[in-house]
């Protein structure tokens, strides 16, 4: 064997690809050869400089809560398509669709009169929290700092979105984002429970005070809050009294 | 899909998730981005379901997210990218790299002389020293013979060697 030869193998070596009789004869040449050992302690340490400074990353539960939330949907190859196609310009279709949905629910509201509010704005943040786990959707501002969320929505949105700090407490925040909810654009403040999602709306409330309303739809709990002029809605697959304990936290933090 | 089918998938495909999100971190270099890519790929990944044969789904599942990131970065979301992706000329060892090289800890240190890697002796870096891949499996998910994955991984171990300043006294 010559030294070019062992040099060529080393890394076969290492990484135990060569065949027993192939080792044999590189470990028999690194005994005789000072050169070619130096070469492979070179490579052996580099190696496990690798080895010991990278990060080998661990998928984050939100990563999970998305493919999980995605992977539930009936009919996800449809959906696949449909992020697809929708990735380059989500702003302008959601747009187009709320206007299309103003003008539409206009034209309804003079002819049959109006669906019940709290139906109509439930099956769309259904779909709004859906949505937000498709890729590049759930934050706008990715943050788990409330003093970078908070400002951000500043002259976005017309109203100023509670962001309390719940880490603590088993709720950490991640970001925020802009939505189109009943033709508004309205602040969604984002948590995570374990692998959940948990997105909480905000616009002005148009009733008083009242009770908290929750409700369920195709595996999703909603817990509505009407509160000193601001109506909350909180959406996630997260159990329901998971979910009531996180609303209680958000509103008591307040 | 059956249901059945979705819960086959999960148990073949959703053990490798780390694998399949530290090899988009590396190739992309954005942890935001590297989500998305995951996600996206699993999507992808179910789609073709059907085709997979059951051999390796760490490799099957990798090859999707290796070409995904790469098709993204070629894609309209490279200007968000601070470093251009597609360098595969000399690593980028200017002073500036060293000093910051120099002054990081070491793990840092590691990272930083493997970012300045260009992706295709990056890929095969994390694939073998992370993912631990055998070159057989490396030489599937990047698509090449296995002669180019033992090249390649030679050429990125010494250019690291180097800019990470190995001294071949100290190896034990």
């Amino acid at each position: 064997m010559t030294c070019a030869e062992c040099i060529d193998s080393l890394g076969p070596y290492l990484d135990g690809e060569l065949l027993r009789e192939e080792a044999a004869v590189i470990a028999e040449h690194l005994e005789t050869c000072a050169d070619c050992a130096a070469a492979h302690r070179r490579l052996v340490a580099t190696s496990s400089q690798l080895k010991n400074g990278l990060t080998r990353y661990q998928a984050p539960d939100v990563l999970k809560a998305r493919i999980r939330a995605a992977l539930a949907q009936p009919e996800v190859e449809s959906k696949v398509q449909y992020a697809q196609v929708t990735r380059f310009n989500w702003r302008r279709t959601i747009t187009a669709a709320a206007v299309v949905a103003v003008v539409s629910s206009a034209v309804t509201l003079s002819v049959v009169g109006r669906k019940p509010l709290g139906e109509t704005v439930q099956s769309e943040l259904l779909s709004s929290h859906i949505r937000s786990l498709m890729p590049d959707h759930l934050t706008d501002v990715a943050s788990n700092d409330q003093h970078n969320v908070k400002p951000w929505f500043n002259g976005r949105v017309d109203i100023s979105p509670t962001v309390p700090r719940l880490d603590s407490l088993g709720f950490p925040l991640i970001g925020g984002r802009i939505d189109y909810i009943d033709g508004r654009s309205v602040p969604v403040i984002v948590y995570t429970r374990r692998q959940h999602v948990i997105n909480v709306y905000s616009w002005p409330a148009t009733t008083k005070n009242a009770a908290p309303h929750t409700a369920s739809s195709h595996g999703y709990n909603f817990i509505q809050i009407l509160r000193d002029g601001e109506e909350l809605w909180i959406v996630s697959d997260l159990n329901r009294n998971e979910l009531e304990q996180f609303a209680r936290l958000f509103v008591g933090t307040r | 899909m059956a249901e059945q089918g979705t819960t086959r998938f999960e148990q073949v495909v959703l053990p490798h998730l780390d694998d399949a999100y530290t090899l988009a971190c590396y190739l992309l270099r954005d942890k935001h981005d590297a989500q998305d890519a995951v996600q996206e790929s699993v999507l992808r990944a179910l789609r073709y379901f059907d085709g997979f044969r059951g051999e390796d789904a760490r490799a099957w599942l990798l090859t999707i997210v290796r070409n995904y990131c790469y098709t993204w970065k070629k894609g309209s979301r490279v200007d968000r990218s601070t470093v251009a992706f597609a360098d595969t000329g000399e690593v980028e060892d200017s002073h500036a790299a060293d000093d910051l090289v120099m002054q990081a800890s070491e793990s840092e240190r590691v990272k930083a002389a493997v970012d300045a890697l260009p992706a295709e002796l990056r890929e095969v870096i994390v694939l073998r020293e992370l993912s631990e891949m055998s070159y057989r499996e490396i030489s599937e998910v990047v698509g090449v013979p296995i002669g180019t994955v033992m090249s390649r991984l030679s050429r990125a171990r010494n250019r690291l060697a180097a800019a990470l300043d190995v001294d071949s006294r100290k190896a034990g």
